[in-house]
């Protein structure tokens, strides 16, 4: 909001405010790629929502660009006038902030900086606990809203078996049934030695709302074989168990394959 | 990271980690949502002219309080885009009602907070339609209560009330007959302002600072300047309630991750503390509306559906950060009025669905 004449103190501090203003978005549309193209965004967001956080990306680099050529531009023509005489802006309309201008683009240029080389690492079994599992495993939140039971048991991923199982909660209905999923080991404290949890994290939106969900697993050796955190796939056959006074759904494991951690952890 | 993991020890390595994880989840989600905000609100402001709206407004008190609690909908302002557009409201002579609706309801009541938080509450869309009816329901009451006070200019900081057009019986229904002036127009000194219906508006404040006050001003500039200061505004706008965001952002991610698990439960799963801290959490953190569904979305496993509520009701209509923008227009009482009438609905309404709804 300079005017006409303004002090030269008071054209520095604007060409400053200009330089942050544009680091900070910028840097900001810098970050969103840099999340997008490295594949961490998986980590971050939903897939569905990916095409957000890009187009929010671009539109930054646009801004950004289209307030370069701004600032380049005036000062061509404050150049060819003479610094002297400076054409009469037309301030913006007036705004009420709450805090001195500068602060926000400040902190938002830290913030992207930081992000810049920070890796979001994918959640493990210590945040499952915290999220509180721990009592009702198996139905903390899951909803069946994109129900799909696959025919064959076999084929249904630990998210459709919890689905399933909140629809029609009775263990003995399942039991006999062929069992292959994926997921993160958790080893529960009151658990017997061999159980343990396999589990994924659910995300609906972004990080702030994943959710676990998990299936108690019966090994026949200590569960000390299968650390925390391992990603495994179960083969087994369900049963019905009573393990930590509940009665529930139980995978009798016949077989159990360490497999790679997968690029998107979640699912949906 | 894994430096600051052997350096921490892993457990709170580990902690970290995962709060920075949220907190950068949560702000690349909201950061699209949070442009397409300032893009509207900044477009609106500047392209839009209000006369037209309040002369659009019925004079019924209560479907003018209704009428200004929908406005949003064509108006997508944010809590701070929609004070300065209330404060014209108010001094171009808008209804009580209307003005105060709009102020309520302007920032949640509209299509892209709709949008937000549907994105954030797929699982759960009562949230999102109980967020919008409510608060057209608590804007449209107390935006009526407010009615009873025809002439608003005792509530209003000296400057605004000095600015405002002296109410006219002839002007709206409304208003009470002991409020007219016995003086003829043409005998009246002061500034006028020739309004679009050819009549003059009288000032009682300076001049200057009523003009612009009183028309948006930049609605005479040419379009390529338009378009400059829009620019102008976006980025102003992005980079205050992108500091916001990222400080709120950082406080969910940090209550998520460090506030111990049975504290968090205990507060959050009862009906009425739940309800509590949510509202005041909502005063503190100041979130813009566009995004706070997606910090309230990080408390929705472990708080009552009831508190999200409130939390997405009460917030976009009185936290610290709108206070001090509210301040620019109302005196204190005024805005006492408001947080206390606003927050006592939030409350009930927020008790009655823990209670009964869900």
């Amino acid at each position: 909001m300079t005017t006409a004449g303004s002090s030269p103190q008071k054209r520095n501090w604007q060409w400053f405010q200009n330089l942050l203003d544009v680091s900070a978005i910028l840097a900001w549309s810098a970050l969103l790629l840099k999340f997008w193209l490295s594949g961490q965004i998986n980590l971050l967001l939903h897939p569905g929502y990916v095409w957000l956080a890009y187009s929010a990306a671009f539109f930054l680099l646009a801004l950004g660009a289209l307030k370069v050529i701004h600032i380049v531009g005036r000062s061509l023509i404050r150049a060819r006038r003479g610094s002297a005489r400076t054409r009469t802006e037309t301030p913006a309309p007036p705004h009420y902030s709450l805090f001195p201008p500068g602060w926000g683009s400040a902190v938002l240029l830290a913030v992207a900086i930081f992000g810049l080389q920070f890796t979001p690492q994918p959640f493990a079994s210590q945040m499952a606990l915290d999220r509180g599992v721990t009592d009702t495993l198996t139905l903390t939140r899951a909803k069946p809203q994109s129900f799909r039971a696959s025919s064959r048991p076999e084929d249904r991923t630990l998210t459709e078996w919890v689905r399933t199982l909140n629809v029609y909660p009775e263990p003995d209905a399942y039991t006999g049934q062929k069992a292959q999923v994926d997921g993160f080991v958790m080893h529960l404290k009151d658990y017997p030695d061999n159980y343990l949890t396999i589990a994924r994290f659910v995300i609906t939106c972004c990080a702030a709302d994943v959710y676990p969900i998990g299936l108690p697993v019966k090994i026949k050796e200590s569960r000390s074989t299968y650390p925390a955190d391992k990603w495994f796939r179960v083969e087994g056959r369900m049963i019905t168990e009573t393990v930590a006074g509940k009665r529930q759904l139980v995978i009798e494991a016949s077989k159990l394959t360490e497999i790679p951690k997968p690029a998107v952890p979640y699912e949906y | 990271m894994n430096l600051l993991s052997n350096l921490l020890g892993t457990s709170l390595g580990n902690q970290i980690n995962n709060a920075l994880t949220l907190f950068f989840s949560l702000m690349v989600e909201a950061m699209p949502f949070l442009l397409l905000g300032v893009l509207f609100s900044s477009a609106l402001l500047l392209f839009v002219d209000e006369r037209k709206l309040i002369a659009a407004t019925p004079r019924n008190p209560l479907l003018a309080a209704f009428v200004g609690s929908l406005i949003g909908f064509v108006f997508p302002v944010c809590e701070c885009g929609n004070v300065p557009v209330a404060r014209r409201l108010i001094v171009q002579g808008a209804p009580a009602s209307m003005s105060i609706g709009f102020l309520l309801a302007a920032p949640t009541v509209n299509p892209i907070v709709f949008w937000a938080t549907w994105t954030a509450f797929r699982d759960q869309p009562e949230i999102v339609f109980m967020r919008v009816g409510f608060s057209l329901l608590i804007a449209t009451i107390v935006g009526w209560v407010f009615s009873s006070q025809p002439d608003l200019r005792p509530l209003l900081q000296p400057a605004i009330a000095r600015s405002m057009p002296v109410p006219r019986s002839t002007s709206r229904r409304s208003r009470k007959k002991d409020d007219e002036e016995p003086t003829a127009d043409l005998l009246k000194s002061g500034t006028f302002i020739l309004g679009q219906a050819g009549k003059p508006l009288q000032l009682d404040g300076d001049p200057l600072q009523a003009v612009t006050l009183v028309a948006n001003p930049v609605l005479s500039k040419p379009i390529p300047v338009r378009l400059q200061l829009m620019m102008e505004n976006i980025i102003q706008e992005l980079r205050e309630l992108g500091g916001i965001l990222v400080i709120g952002s950082a406080i969910a991610s940090i209550v998520q991750v460090a506030v111990p698990r049975e504290l968090v439960l205990s507060l959050g799963q009862d009906n009425i503390t739940s309800i509590l801290a949510m509202m005041l959490l909502a005063c503190v953190v100041s979130i813009c509306s566009t995004v706070d569904s997606f910090f309230a979305l990080s408390f929705a496993s472990t708080f009552t559906s009831g508190s999200l509520l409130a939390f997405l009701i009460f917030g976009p209509m009185i936290d610290l950060k709108n206070i001090a923008l509210l301040l620019s227009v109302f005196r204190g009482r005024a805005i006492f009025y408001l947080f206390a009438l606003a927050g006592q609905l939030t409350f009930l309404i927020a008790l009655l669905i823990n209670l009964y709804v869900s």
